[in-house]
C-alpha cells in the first residue's frame, strides 16, 4: 500500500502530466498485482548478482530533478524523499516495516520510539518513549525538546511551505478567528503556551505525549512523517534549512550541489550508534544523488551498468524504455514492476458541473483503455472503481462502479450511447466544457483521448494545457470542468484519501465538493476507533464518491523502476512505492 | 515590367532583344532542371495539403480517431514493425493511442503551410511598403523606422514568442478571435510577421534609396506625379525581384519555424496535428520505432528544400549577376 502524497505536491504533477515517464513512485507486490509480484520477490532473493549483504561502497541514485524539492523534514512531502530521507539522514518515531509483502511493508515498527506508541483518553492521547543512544551527527543527544521543536516548526516552516499539516490538523491547539491555527510557530512565538500544552516532555526529556482535538486511532501512522521529526532548535535555519539539515541518521550530508551535473553526497555519521537503530541497516558507505540527468540517459546508462553504474539505482523508467528493459530477461531480473500508490483521476468540478447525471455521462463516455494504453497498457497499471485502492488493506471494496453502480456495466471503451442517455435524462444538450492538464507530450495524446471518445456522446473538450510547474497554482486558484490529478494516501488509512479529496478542509479538494451531509460521515468515520467499522465506513463513503463521480478514477497506477548489477535487494518497498533505501546494499 | 533597366544578359544576345524581362525569367527558369522538379514537387505539396481532408477519407483514414486496437498492451507501442504500418494505416500509427500518422502528416503540412504562407505574404506586404517608405521619403521618417527595424532585429525573438504565448493569446481571445486555435495561430501568424519584416523592409529600403535618383523616377516627379503614384506605379514593379526572392526563401524558413515553435509546445493545440509535435513526440521512442521520427523529418525537409530550392531558381532567374558561382 502506499503512502506518499508525493501524490500531492510534486509527484502529483508527475501524475497530472499524465506521467512524463509513467513513473515515480513504485510498490510491490500487493495482493493485486499477482503475476507482477512474482519476478520482484525471486529477484529480492536472488538479485544484485546473488552477492550477499555486505557493509561497503557508494550506492548512486540517477534522477533528472535538478535538486531534492527539500531536505527540511517538516516540508518534505514527497514519497521517494520521505523513504531516502527516512533511511539516511531523518529518523522519526514509528517507520514502516522494510519488507516486500504488502501487508508487512505497510505495518509499523518502532524507530527512535520503544515501541509504536501508547494510546489513551479514548485516542486523544499519545505517548512514544525514545530509545537510549539516539543522538545528532554533533555528539549530542536527539531529546524530546528537539522533536517537540521540530513538530512546532509544522506551524511556520511546515505550513507555509507545502508540508503536511496533520499536526496542525490533530494537535490540541486552538483555532484562532480565521480559522488558522492560534498558534503562529516557533519563529513568531504567538500562541507557544498553547502548543506546549498540546506537546508535552517528560521530566527525563524521554517521553513525549501528543494531546489531539479529537480521537485519532492512527496517530502513529502520522508519526512516521518526518513532520512529526525532530530538529535542532539552535541549528534551525528557518527556511534555509532545507538546504542543509542536522542528521541523527546513518549519514551525514558531505555536499549539495543544486542544478544539472550538481549532486548530493551523504557519508557515514560517526555519531549514530547502530545500537539505537534496528531500523537502518546502512550497509553502503556512502549514497550519491546526481541530479539533472536526461530520463533516457539514466536508462540507458543504469541497462547498460557499468563502472559506477553497477550500483546506480533509476527512480521510474520512461515508457519508451520499458521494452528494453522486460524484454531481456537479464535485465528484468534487476527491474521492478509494481503498483504504487497513486490513484490516477480526472476530477470534475461540481460548481461548473452541478447535475450527478452530467458528471456520470462524462465518466460513462470516457475512453479510459485508450488512457490506459497510451500510459503504457499494463505496464501503467488497471482500471480503477474509486480513489481508494487496493493495497490500502481494509478499507478498500469494490466499488462496482463500471460494473453496474450506475445502471449498467460500462465498458473500458466507454459507453457513448449510455452517456446520451444519462445526459436526455439530465436534459443537457451541446455541452462544452474544457479539460486543464499539465502540458507534455503524453499528456496531449491523453487530452485527444478526451477529446475524441467524450465527442462519440455528443461532448465538446477543450483541451487547456497549463506548463506543469504551474499546473497545481492554476487549477486550484481558476479550475474548469475537468482536471487531472493523481493521489496516493499518506498511511494505510482512507482517513488520508476521502477527507483530503472530497471536503473543503482535506486540502486537495479538486473537485470542489462541499457536501454538508459528506462531511458529516467524513468526520463519523475518522474518528471511529473500531478500526473495522472504521473500514466499512470509508468503504461505503467511497462508493458514494464514486456514484457522485466527484471524480472519474482513471487508473490505479503502477511504477517500473531498475538498478545496476551489483546493488539489491531489487523489491519495491510497499510503504512508499519505492526502494528499500533502509535495506540496500552493494555486492563486490 | 520594361522599366527595369539593367538587364546585362539580354545585350549579349541579339536574337532575345525586346523581350520582356519577365519573359526572360521565364525562359531562364524552364532551362532550369532543378526547379522543373522542384516546381513540380511544389505544386504536388500544395494540391496535397489543400485536398488533404479528400485524400485521407479516399485513403480511409483520419488524423483524429483513436486505434487502440493499433496498439500494444505493455507499453503503448503500435502492433507490428515500421510503427504498425499496414493497409489501414500506410505510414504506421502514433505511439500510445493508434492515430494514423498519413493522415497527421497531411494535416499537420497543411498547418504548417497555412501559417507559413499568411505570414510570408504579411511579412512581404509590410516589410515592401514600410521599405519604399522609408527609403523614398528619407529624413526623419527614415530614421524612425530605421531605429524601429533595429530595435525589433535586436530582440530575442526566440524568447519573446515562448514568453508572451499565454498572455498575447488569451488578448487576441478577449478581442474576439476564437479560443483555442484560431487565436493560437493568429498569434504565431502575428509574431512570426511582426519579426520578420525588417529583414525586407531593408532590402526595400536600400533598393529605393538608388531607385529614387534614376532618371524615370525624376522625371515622373516633372510631370507632377503624387507621391502614392511614384511609390506604387513607378518605384514598386522595380522591386519585383528582390521580393519574390525574398519570399519564396521566407517561406521554407516559416514553414521550419513553425515546426520548431511547435516542438516546443506554442503551436497549436492538440488534437490539432503539427510537424513539430510530431518530432517532439517520436524523439523518445527513436530507438524502437524509428520509423515515427524519419517520416515527419524527411517530409519536413522535403519540404523545406523543395521550396528553398524552387527559391534560389527564382533568384538565379530574375537576378543572373547574384548566380550561386
Amino acid at each position: 500500500m502506499g503512502i506518499v502524497k508525493s501524490g500531492t505536491r510534486l509527484a502529483a504533477v508527475a501524475a497530472a502530466s499524465a506521467l512524463l515517464l509513467a513513473a515515480c513512485g513504485g510498490s510491490s507486490t500487493s495482493s493485486e498485482s499477482g503475476a507482477a509480484s512474482a519476478p520482484a520477490s525471486a529477484a529480492a532473493s536472488g538479485g544484485a548478482g546473488g552477492g550477499e549483504p555486505q557493509a561497503g561502497g557508494t550506492a548512486y541514485i540517477l534522477t533528472n530533478a535538478e535538486q531534492l524539492l527539500t531536505l527540511d523534514p517538516q516540508v518534505v512531502y514527497t514519497g521517494e524523499d520521505l523513504a531516502f530521507l527516512g533511511a539516511t539522514l531523518t529518523r522519526t518515531l514509528t517507520a514502516y516495516k522494510m519488507s516486500p509483502d504488502n501487508n508487512e511493508g505497510t505495518s509499523l515498527v518502532p524507530d527512535m520510539a520503544t515501541d509504536t506508541g501508547r494510546v489513551s483518553n479514548g485516542g486523544k492521547t499519545w505517548e512514544f518513549t525514545l530509545k537510549d543512544g539516539i543522538s545528532w551527527e554533533t555528539g549530542e543527544a536527539v531529546t524530546c525538546a528537539d522533536i517537540a521543536y521540530g513538530v512546532s516548526r509544522t506551524f511556520d516552516i511546515g505550513v507555509t511551505n507545502g508540508g503536511p499539516t496533520y499536526g496542525i490538523a490533530y494537535l490540541d491547539v486552538p483555532s484562532a478567528e480565521d480559522g488558522s491555527s492560534a498558534y503562529k510557530g516557533p519563529a513568531d512565538g504567538t500562541g507557544q503556551e498553547l502548543f506546549d500544552k498540546a506537546v508535552t516532555c517528560s521530566a527525563d526529556g524521554k517521553t513525549i505525549t501528543f494531546n489531539l482535538n479529537k480521537a485519532v486511532p492512527d496517530f502513529n501512522y502520522a508519526v512516521t512523517l518526518h513532520s512529526f521529526a525532530a530538529v535542532p532548535k539552535a541549528a534551525d535555519t528557518g527556511a534555509e534549512y532545507g538546504n542543509k539539515i542536522v542528521s541523527n541518521g546513518p549519514y551525514k550530508i558531505s555536499e549539495y550541489q543544486k542544478g544539472k551535473g550538481g549532486k548530493l553526497v551523504l557519508v557515514r555519521n560517526e555519531n549514530w550508534d547502530p545500537a539505537s537503530d534496528d531500523y537502518r541497516k546502512a550497509y553502503p558507505d556512502s549514497w550519491q544523488v546526481d541530479f539533472g540527468l536526461d530520463e533516457t540517459v539514466i536508462d540507458q546508462r543504469v541497462i547498460q551498468s557499468s563502472g559506477n553504474d553497477e550500483t546506480a539505482l533509476t527512480q521510474g523508467l520512461t515508457t519508451a524504455s520499458l521494452p528494453l528493459v522486460f524484454d531481456d530477461p537479464a535485465v528484468a531480473s534487476r527491474a521492478i514492476d509494481a503498483f504504487d500508490p497513486y490513484t490516477r483521476y480526472t476530477a470534475i468540478n461540481v460548481e461548473k458541473v452541478p447535475d450527478k447525471l452530467v458528471r456520470q455521462a462524462i465518466g460513462v463516455a470516457l475512453d479510459r483503455e485508450a488512457l490506459l494504453k497510451n500510459a503504457g497498457g499494463k505496464y501503467a497499471g488497471e482500471f480503477a472503481d474509486g480513489a481508494v485502492k487496493p493495497n490500502i488493506g481494509v478499507d478498500y471494496a469494490a466499488t462496482g462502479l463500471w460494473d453496474g453502480l450506475l445502471g449498467q456495466a460500462v465498458p473500458g471503451t466507454g459507453d457513448p450511447e449510455f452517456a446520451k442517455k444519462l445526459l436526455a435524462q439530465a436534459g443537457v444538450k451541446d455541452l462544452t466544457i474544457t479539460l486543464d492538464y499539465a502540458q507534455s507530450d503524453d499528456g496531449d495524446k491523453a487530452a485527444a483521448i478526451y477529446v475524441e471518445s467524450l465527442k462519440k456522446a455528443g461532448i465538446t473538450v477543450k483541451p487547456n494545457p497549463i506548463e506543469p510547474g504551474q499546473y497545481y497554482g492554476v487549477v486550484f486558484k481558476d479550475p474548469n470542468e475537468l482536471l487531472v490529478g493523481g493521489w496516493g494516501p499518506d498511511w494505510p488509512n482512507a482517513s488520508t484519501v476521502i477527507p483530503p479529496l472530497f471536503t473543503v478542509a482535506g486540502g486537495w479538494d479538486l473537485s470542489r465538493v462541499d457536501d454538508k451531509a459528506f462531511n458529516d460521515k467524513v468526520l463519523a468515520a475518522s474518528t471511529e476507533l473500531d478500526r473495522a467499522k472504521q473500514a466499512t465506513m470509508w468503504q461505503e463513503l467511497n462508493k458514494e464518491a464514486a456514484e457522485q463521480m466527484w471524480i472519474i478514477p482513471t487508473r490505479f497506477g503502477r511504477d517500473q523502476r531498475l538498478a545496476g548489477t551489483k546493488i539489491g535487494p531489487v523489491y519495491s518497498w510497499p510503504a512508499y512505492g519505492s526502494w528499500p533505501y533502509a535495506d540496500m546494499y552493494i555486492t563486490q | 515590367m520594361s522599366l527595369m533597366v539593367d538587364a546585362p544578359s539580354s545585350v549579349s544576345d541579339d536574337t532575345v532583344v525586346g523581350k520582356s524581362l519577365t519573359r526572360l525569367a521565364i525562359d531562364r527558369l524552364r532551362r532550369d532542371r532543378t526547379f522543373l522538379v522542384c516546381f513540380i514537387a511544389l505544386i504536388v505539396i500544395v494540391l496535397i495539403a489543400v485536398f488533404a481532408p479528400l485524400i485521407c477519407s479516399l485513403v480511409g483514414v483520419d488524423p483524429y480517431s483513436l486505434d487502440s486496437s493499433q496498439i500494444d498492451d505493455s507499453g503503448g507501442k503500435p502492433i507490428g514493425p515500421w510503427g504498425g504500418a499496414s493497409v489501414e494505416h500506410p505510414l504506421g500509427v502514433e505511439w500510445g493511442t493508434g492515430r494514423d500518422l498519413f493522415a497527421r502528416l497531411l494535416f499537420g503540412l497543411r498547418i504548417s503551410l497555412l501559417i507559413a504562407t499568411i505570414s510570408t505574404i504579411l511579412t512581404v506586404t509590410f516589410g515592401t511598403i514600410i521599405g519604399i517608405i522609408s527609403g523614398y521619403v528619407g529624413g526623419k521618417t527614415d530614421m524612425v523606422l530605421g531605429r524601429i527595424m533595429d530595435l525589433i532585429l535586436a530582440f530575442p525573438f526566440l524568447l519573446i514568442i515562448l514568453a508572451l504565448s499565454g498572455s498575447l493569446t488569451q488578448r487576441l481571445t478577449q478581442i474576439g478571435v476564437p479560443e483555442g486555435n484560431p487565436s493560437r495561430l493568429t498569434y504565431l501568424i502575428i509574431i512570426l510577421s511582426v519579426f520578420g519584416w525588417p529583414y525586407l523592409a531593408r532590402i526595400v529600403r536600400g533598393q529605393v534609396l538608388s531607385l529614387r535618383e534614376r532618371e524615370f523616377v525624376e522625371s515622373a516627379v516633372a510631370l507632377g506625379a503624387g507621391t502614392f503614384r511614384i511609390l506604387f506605379r513607378e518605384i514598386l514593379p522595380n522591386l519585383w525581384a528582390p521580393i519574390l526572392v525574398y519570399a519564396t526563401l521566407l517561406l521554407p524558413t516559416y514553414i521550419g519555424t513553425e515546426a520548431a515553435l511547435s516542438f516546443l509546445g506554442v503551436g497549436v493545440l492538440p488534437p490539432e496535428p503539427s510537424f513539430g509535435a510530431m518530432l517532439a513526440d517520436s524523439v523518445q521512442y527513436f530507438r524502437l520505432v524509428p520509423s515515427y521520427l524519419f517520416i515527419p523529418g524527411t517530409v519536413l525537409v522535403i519540404v523545406v528544400v523543395t521550396f528553398n530550392l524552387a527559391g534560389d531558381s527564382i533568384r538565379d532567374a530574375i537576378d543572373p549577376k547574384a548566380s550561386r558561382k
